[in-house]
């Protein structure tokens, strides 16, 4: 009968839909089709040219010049390196602390006897949604050598004379780790809560009736059971990290000295219009954008690799 | 067992005690500006520990709103017109998508979903925006919001697309079956069947896209570079910051940033649960 129905189906499909209706389909996702062309596959396309030449922007200066804007990058462009260790240190110092705040706040959320769960859940993501523009123009504020926070310092006899945070390295970097924990912390809670929820009860009930103690369950229980969910929250905070730059740069703006540029801050100071001085070499900007896009891609293909090792483990 | 009440009840208050200190963490910098907004400049810079002004002020706002260089009401209007029609484009092109993707019959249909899919894995940065303003160019739309609205039209939102195709998967092709025997085509169904169906889904994403685009910085500021009139709320703001005047202005900006805040603020407040729903779907995009 179900058989029936699904070839009468069918047949009427074939006489009526298929044949006059797929333009319909393609005239319904055309803009999707002609951007994907024109503002995707075109703007690689042109990227991985113009990684060969000499280009900023006046076509009589334009040049082939083969893999030399690759060998400068590799061989002698020592500032872009050095973002990447800024973006590295940046990663290794933010997302350990902004994953445990994350998931220690959605285990205490969780627990069965607080109240008011739904309203925590919704503080702690609300400053997700204020654009990155008002939030770095808050922590600049704020992080101002006379400043809220210098003052608080000051006033709670913890320093003496204000920090200059934009005048030292671990200041500026601190600015940027701070803010960004902030931006971010109550989307891990977020995910955190949700991969809570679906661990059942019996478990618990199970474990605490074998005397086993709370953190005794947190590592036997609660933590191989989310698991899974956890390895992707990483995977994506992981790819925000690396992809940190509007932040970094109306922040510090790489301030002491550039030395606080990220990958993407740097990419955007040197080489968008409106943040970049000059006229870039815009060749030597499509080399640098790969080998970033290709760097961050391998980065995030290894930590899936590494952590499904371990989850193997388990 | 008293004991162990007592010690429960003292568990939990802990507990309070750490959740409310994150939930200052987290309302403070906001409070900071709101009340800010109502501070004057020597206020801000000589007395930051003061969040709520002795005198508060509605100067600054009116300032804001009359000065010549830093004209907020100019901004603010640039903002709800560039905001409103990313919203329409945003849910016109990524329903149609994606209802042709749950419904359609044509032959490249998996390979194009394959495809568009995998770009969002494919980011060559940055740079991308100097083809992009060639074809632009090309069509001589190279510079102001419409040439970015534009270029949202032609947009892939892969994750609105996988919401939409979702949802209307889940709907019963009993009900377009009936309609095309009625006489109504592929796209007739959609305007007519689909479309009054998805509303619950469209305040989901009508929200994601009305803050993602009255937040939005980057894209406006490069758009407007030669067209200052343009400048989106955001974008004044900011090009104001990074001006010499920055420094002695934070009171504009505070009040000007408390105005760019509210909207956002009270969309979350009344419509808190489709920013949570469009969660994941903003994890897939960022």
């Amino acid at each position: 009968m179900q058989n029936n129905l699904e070839i009468k189906r069918t047949i009427f499909h074939e006489k009526k839909g298929i044949n006059n209706e797929s333009w319909k389909c393609y005239l319904l996702i055309s803009p999707q089709i002609i951007g994907l062309f024109v503002f995707s596959l075109y703007p690689i396309l042109w990227a991985a040219r113009y990684s060969f030449f000499y280009y900023d922007g006046v076509s009589v200066n334009t040049r082939f010049t083969g893999v030399e804007n690759y060998i400068t990058l590799f061989a002698k462009d020592i500032t872009y390196w050095k973002t990447w260790i800024t973006t590295l240190k940046f990663a290794l110092l933010k997302l350990p602390v902004e994953l445990f705040i994350a998931m220690l706040l959605a285990l205490l959320i969780s627990k069965k006897t607080i109240k008011f769960s739904g309203f925590f859940r919704s503080v702690y993501f609300l400053p997700h949604i204020i654009s990155v523009a008002i939030v770095t123009l808050i922590f600049c504020n704020l992080f101002e050598p006379f400043g809220y926070i210098n003052t608080l310092l000051i006033k709670l006899g913890i320093i003496r004379q204000p920090i200059e945070f934009l005048k030292s390295v671990s200041g500026g970097l601190m600015m940027i780790i701070v803010t960004d924990i902030w931006m971010n912390f109550g989307v891990n809670v977020l995910y955190f809560v949700a991969a809570l929820q679906n661990i059942s009860n019996d478990v618990y009930e199970a474990a605490s009736l074998d005397g086993c103690g709370k953190v005794r369950e947190f590592f036997s229980i609660t933590l191989p059971l989310i698991a899974p969910v956890v390895q992707i929250i990483c995977l994506l905070a992981i790819k925000g990290v690396l992809g940190t730059g509007v932040l970094v740069y109306l922040l510090t703006g790489g301030a002491p000295g550039g030395n606080t540029h990220t990958v993407n801050s740097y990419i955007l100071g040197k080489f968008v219009p409106g943040f970049a001085q000059g006229i870039p070499n815009l060749g030597y900007g499509s080399a640098m954008c790969i080998i970033t896009s290709v760097i961050t891609a391998a980065i995030s293909l290894i930590y899936l690799r590494l952590s499904q090792k371990a989850s193997d483990l388990y | 067992m008293q004991n162990r009440k007592t010690k429960n009840i003292l568990s939990d208050l802990i507990i309070y005690v750490i959740l409310l200190i994150f939930t200052v963490f987290a309302l403070f910098p906001v409070i900071y500006v709101l009340g800010g907004a109502f501070k004057t400049n020597s206020e801000i810079l000589t007395k930051p520990e003061l969040i709520f002004s002795t005198k508060p002020t509605f100067n600054n706002f009116i300032k804001a709103w009359n000065a010549d260089n830093f004209n907020v009401e100019r901004m603010i209007l640039n903002s709800i017109w560039y905001t409103f029609a990313s919203v329409a484009i945003s849910l016109l092109t990524s329903s149609l998508a994606g209802y042709t993707f749950a419904r359609g019959k044509f032959k490249l249909k998996k390979t194009l979903f394959a495809v568009f899919t995998s770009l969002m894995f494919i980011n060559v940065g940055s740079i991308t925006i100097y083809p992009q303003f060639e074809v632009l160019n090309a069509f001589h739309l190279n510079k102001g919001l419409a040439a970015l609205l534009v270029m949202q039209f032609f947009g892939i939102g892969i994750a609105n697309i996988y919401l939409v195709r979702n949802y209307v998967k889940t709907l019963s092709e009993a009900i377009d079956e009936s309609a095309r025997i009625d006489g109504c085509g592929f796209i007739g169904i959609f305007f007519k069947i689909i479309a009054p169906l998805l509303k619950p889904l469209f305040a989901t994403l009508g929200i994601l896209a009305f803050q993602a685009s009255w937040n939005d910085y980057l894209m406006p500021t490069i758009f407007t570079l030669t067209v200052p009139k343009q400048r989106t709320l955001i974008v004044g703001i900011m090009a104001l910051k990074s001006s010499g005047e920055g420094a002695t202005n934070w009171n504009l900006m505070f009040a000007a940033s408390s105005l760019a805040l509210l909207p956002v603020l009270a969309a979350y407040t009344f419509a808190n649960r489709y920013f949570v729903t469009g969660l994941a779907n903003g994890a897939v995009k960022g």
